[in-house]
């Protein structure tokens, strides 16, 4: 809202400069973005706030100015003299939708001479934005913006039976605007109309069709209110924001309505010449009377934690326009004034009086109640996979929660339901509540890749976003992705890192999964043994199959990680508990078993480590090795050595040759496996 | 004298002696070691041997065996030690120069997104405030996003056009006639928690929340919010610029003050912008935005079931986007969510 210095001073006389009053009104609720000045005035650019809309005008600006300066508010009466014919002869006004058109006031003013406006009103308005277009048209947009209340001038002869109907629009009614663009209305859409056409949006913008010109004479002056709902509706839908629309959304003074009308026509007699017609027409609501509001004095120190003395807080409220309907020691009971349609309730007396008394009076050093607070289990076991993650040299990224349908497509291990959809894309065609991070982390990576980042290394925490019945909220569960540039191994043993970082027992199950977008052999379907002993899913993980790279356009090799949170949360073991170091020396012997290809290493060692029993401490894995010409064909050869330790005294050469017989005698058993030696 | 006491005593002989000698810098450090561990007379390894005889007779042999392989090792370590000394400073003219300058294998540490280092700070920075991490549903129904908040149906913020409906293969998600969305702000965290709770109440409350906001230097359609929570008994808006002037000082350091200017939340009254002190490089008192807070509405306090004669609250929320932003001198937000591991590497 721009406000002219000048202007300002016609309702309160200032003693301070405009810079003090710029800073008091910001310490009050208005905050100043900036003056400038215009001629030989100044433009003071305040921020309104959405429940304000009474400093939406000067005269709004000037009460607080004045309420703050402790100084009195001259409003002009506006009382023009009707000297014509009575109002209602000369027009009629007929609201069919009362609905959408709460109040409509018209007067008439006759044998005007339309020409241009003189120069202190072309200076108002040029101080506040507004060129000048001729002396009625600019009378109108000044007790707009004198009070807030928006108006309009219509060439009543140009009205087709003379007469005023303000309706719905019918579906596909064009209109012309006095901007001179063409619209095509529907139902939603309130009209101003006259016998036969729309002239006007209602309090949106007037019509090109009767609009005021040099052969202009007689005027009919809309004054009038609209429901603030169905103007926001309009304004948008055709994407025409005015003065008017805006004031109207955020509400307008009841009992200003037929003021500005005064206020207009007594101007134009001053400055246009004619003669008003008698009376007025008003149609619909009148303004009801508000009720009183209560303020408990005890109410101040109890929110603001200051006291405010009682006749302070009168003072305050009845400076601001509150008719106070009586008072005692405890309270006062005001009537809130009519342009304060947020003025409700006690505590907004309490605002009120708070605001414009000072927060500066309230301090920044009294001492609060301590109070214990703890780090949750999920932020202490997030931080340890921070930690850890960063540690195996991955950037932790960031990326948006909605993804294109093609992406959304591309990988969702987690569900088959149909992901969310915003109403709009939430970016670019990004409309889909991601059911996997996968494929933005695959996004970030070509990102990377298209920057010629060589390592491109990555981790995302977030949500997923998986559907469950039409009716519910969908299930949000916290995600760790992972994209690599390594090979499956090399990501498997960052997970592993990962696991022990946050409980040293926990251990990787594997099994081979069947995934869109990763490889046929090179995938799995991850399990852990969470505190209960039992095998909980926790994620997947694989490389990224040629056509995966394909379809996100990469260029070399990656690797792919999606791990739920919560068995980890749970999993983890985040206050161990100490045991002692061995004390006896411990043994170690290495295993060399030829094993047909179809043997895993996961289930022999599973049987080597069982059969090992107690004594075995460790059991590593060293490699892997083919020679058919040795071996013979579908055979290989695996290493690995076992370390035994007993904690009850130092292990023979003996004892540890029968566990390492027991194991190859177990493995044989289970796997055909042949000592190699 | 036990085995086991001679065979640990030999063993901390060892271990004393090895170090001893590769700790020697030169020949004359490494003589008065060789004096104390070998001396033919007093040294330490002669003591030990004199308590071989202490051994039960049944050990002896053992005992001997150890006493020489100990014997062994540290004349060994002697040994290894002499060389070493007589090798270095003397002609290397066959021994490439070695080159200090060269790097060393570098560990390529991984970095913590530079928005999860600030929201860490300010969880920490809030947890010695006594506020506890609250988090909740990013998707959410109207009555947490909208009606508990004090904000009615007729309120512009409501607007279809200001949020993210959603809904699912084409049909609204959410009961009939209540529509889901995604956040637009994560006071939705607060009206769950007082709901499920008594006060008093002191809780952060953070995560994503999402506005459709054409992306640019200054904005983008989701962003990461804090917002603290306090409601008791007694709490006054002195006690809001209190906390917050708490945290400022903690977060900035030095002696930060807290400036209200009123504004207008709907789940607040009375509602302030906050500001807080800054010197600026000139010494000047500056006031940069902090951002948004005020004393609970009283209708939110009814609609979680709390009595509004009862209790009070204060609730305040930061953008850590634009903290984040300020704090490392990002000029375009966008940065934090392109994930340019150039970008990522420099936090």
């Amino acid at each position: 809202m721009l406000v002219s210095w000048d202007w300002l001073k016609q309702y309160v006389q200032l003693d301070i400069t405009p810079a003090e009053l710029a800073e008091r009104l910001m310490m009050a609720g208005l905050n100043h973005e900036g003056t400038h000045p215009v001629g030989s005035d100044l433009a003071i650019n305040l921020e309104v706030t959405s429940n304000r809309p009474d400093c939406l005008g000067h005269i709004g600006v000037a009460r607080e100015a004045a309420v703050l300066t402790e100084t009195a508010l001259q409003i002009p009466p506006a009382e023009p003299k009707g000297t014509g014919n009575a109002v209602t002869k000369l027009t009629s006004v007929k609201v069919e939708n009362p609905d959408q058109c709460w109040r409509y006031t018209a007067r008439v003013v006759s044998g005007v001479k339309i020409g241009p406006s003189p120069a202190w009103l072309v200076g108002r308005l040029a101080t506040v934005g507004i060129g000048s277009i001729n002396n009625v048209v600019d009378i109108t947009n000044y007790v707009l913006m004198e009070c807030g209340q928006p108006l309009h001038a219509f060439d009543l002869a140009k009205l087709d039976g003379r007469q005023i109907v303000v309706r719905q629009a019918r579906k596909g009614e064009p209109f012309l605007a006095i901007n001179h663009k063409s619209y095509t209305l529907d139902e939603t859409v309130c009209v101003i109309a006259d016998a036969k056409r729309a002239i006007g949006l209602g309090g949106v913008m007037g019509g090109a069709d009767t609009e005021i010109n040099e052969q202009t004479t007689e005027l009919l002056i809309e004054s009038a209110q609209f429901d603030p709902v169905s103007i926001r509706g309009t304004a948008r839908q055709l994407n025409l924001h005015s003065d008017s629309s805006y004031r109207f959304e955020r509400g307008i003074d009841p009992e200003g309505v037929d003021w500005a009308s005064r206020r207009c026509c007594e101007l134009i007699l001053e400055l246009a010449g004619g003669d008003l017609a008698e009376g007025v027409i008003d149609i619909g609501r009148q303004p009801e009377p508000r009720e009183a509001v209560s303020l408990r004095f005890a109410q101040l120190p109890r929110v603001l934690g200051i006291d405010v003395d009682a006749a302070e807080a009168r003072r305050i409220l009845t400076a601001l326009g509150c008719r106070e309907v009586k008072h005692d020691q405890q309270r006062v009971e005001v009537i809130p004034p009519s342009w304060r349609r947020d003025v409700t309730r006690e505590i907004d007396l309490v605002e009120e009086v708070a605001r414009i008394h000072g927060y500066d009076k309230i301090p920044e050093d009294v001492s609060v109640p301590m109070a214990p607070s703890h780090r949750t289990r999920g932020d202490r076991v997030l931080a340890r996979v921070r930690q850890a993650l960063c540690a195996a040299g991955f950037d932790e990224a960031m990326t948006l929660s909605a993804v294109e349908q093609e992406w959304s497509d591309a990988f969702s291990p987690w569900t088959d339901a149909a992901p969310l959809r915003a109403s709009t894309p939430v970016l670019r065609r990004a409309d889909r509540l991601r059911r996997s991070i996968v494929p933005s982390l695959l996004g970030a990576r070509h990102t990377n890749e298209s920057l010629a980042n060589p390592r491109i290394e990555l981790f995302e925490v977030a949500h997923v976003y998986l559907p469950r019945g039409a009716n519910e909220l969908p299930r949000e569960e916290m995600m760790i992705a992972i994209t690599s540039g390594g090979d499956y191994a090399a990501v498997k043993g960052a997970l592993e890192g990962l696991l022990s970082a946050l409980n040293e027992k926990a251990a990787l199950l594997v099994k081979p999964a069947k995934l869109p977008l990763l490889h046929a052999q090179r995938a799995a379907e991850l399990h852990v043994r969470t505190g209960d002993g039992a095998a909980v899913l926790l994620g997947y993980l694989g490389e990224v199959s040629q056509d995966g790279l394909e379809q996100f356009d990469l260029r070399f090799p990656a690797t792919v990680a999606e791990l739920k949170l919560a068995p980890l949360i749970d999993l983890a073991n985040l206050i161990p508990q100490y045991h002692q170091p061995p004390v006896f020396p411990a043994v170690s012997r290495d295993l060399n078993l030829v094993v047909d290809e179809s043997v895993v290493w996961g289930e022999l060692s599973a049987t080597a480590r069982e059969a090992a029993g107690p004594v075995a401490e460790s059991l590593t894995f060293q490699d892997v090795y083919r020679d058919p010409k040795r071996l013979g064909a579908g055979k290989k050869s695996l290493l690995f050595s076992l370390v035994l330790r007993s904690d009850s005294g130092t292990l023979t050469s003996d004892e540890a040759d029968t566990v390492h017989q027991r194991v190859v005698e177990a493995c044989q058993k289970a796997h055909g496996a042949e000592l190699r030696t | 004298m036990s085995l086991e006491q001679f065979q640990s005593e030999l063993e901390a002989l060892r271990t004393e002696a090895a170090d001893a000698f590769s700790a020697a810098a030169d020949a004359a450090a490494l003589e008065t070691a060789r004096v104390e561990f070998l001396g033919a007379k007093s040294g330490r390894l002669k003591a030990v041997q004199k308590q071989l005889g202490k051994v039960p007779k049944e050990d002896k042999p053992a005992a001997g065996k150890s006493f020489n392989e100990a014997k062994g090792q540290i004349e060994a370590a002697f040994a290894a030690a002499e060389e070493r000394l007589s090798s270095s400073g003397t002609d290397q003219d066959d021994a490439a120069p070695f080159d200090l300058t060269l790097p060393g294998p570098r560990l390529p540490l991984g970095h913590v997104h530079p928005l999860t280092q600030t929201i860490e700070e300010l969880k920490d920075l809030m947890g010695r405030l006594g506020f506890t991490v609250a988090t909740g549903p990013e998707i959410e129904d109207e009555w947490h996003n909208f009606e508990a908040l004090n904000i009615p149906a007729s309120h512009p913020a409501r607007d279809p056009l200001e949020n993210f409906y959603l809904s699912t293969a084409g049909v609204v998600a959410g009961k009939e006639g209540a529509p889901l969305l995604l956040r637009s702000q994560t006071s939705t965290v607060q009206i769950r928690v007082m709901e499920s709770m008594p006060p008093p109440v002191r809780i952060i409350s953070l995560g994503r929340v999402y506005r459709p906001d054409t992306a640019d230097a200054t904005h983008y359609p989701m962003f990461q919010q804090i917002e603290g929570l306090l409601v008791d008994r007694h709490a006054t808006m002195a006690d809001l610029k209190s906390v917050l002037r708490l945290f400022a000082s903690s977060f900035l350091g030095g002696d930060v003050h807290i400036r209200f200017r009123p504004s207008f939340f709907p789940f607040t009254e009375p509602s302030v912008e906050v500001d807080m002190s800054w010197h600026d490089d000139q010494g000047n008192l500056r006031w940069i935005e902090m951002g948004g807070a005020g004393m609970v509405d009283p209708n939110v306090l009814g609609a979680v079931g709390y009595d509004p004669e009862e209790v009070t609250g204060f609730a305040f929320g930061l953008g850590v986007e634009r903290v984040c932003a300020r704090r490392h001198n990002v000029t375009d937000i966008r940065e934090f969510y392109r994930n340019d591991v150039r970008f990522l590497h420099q936090f």
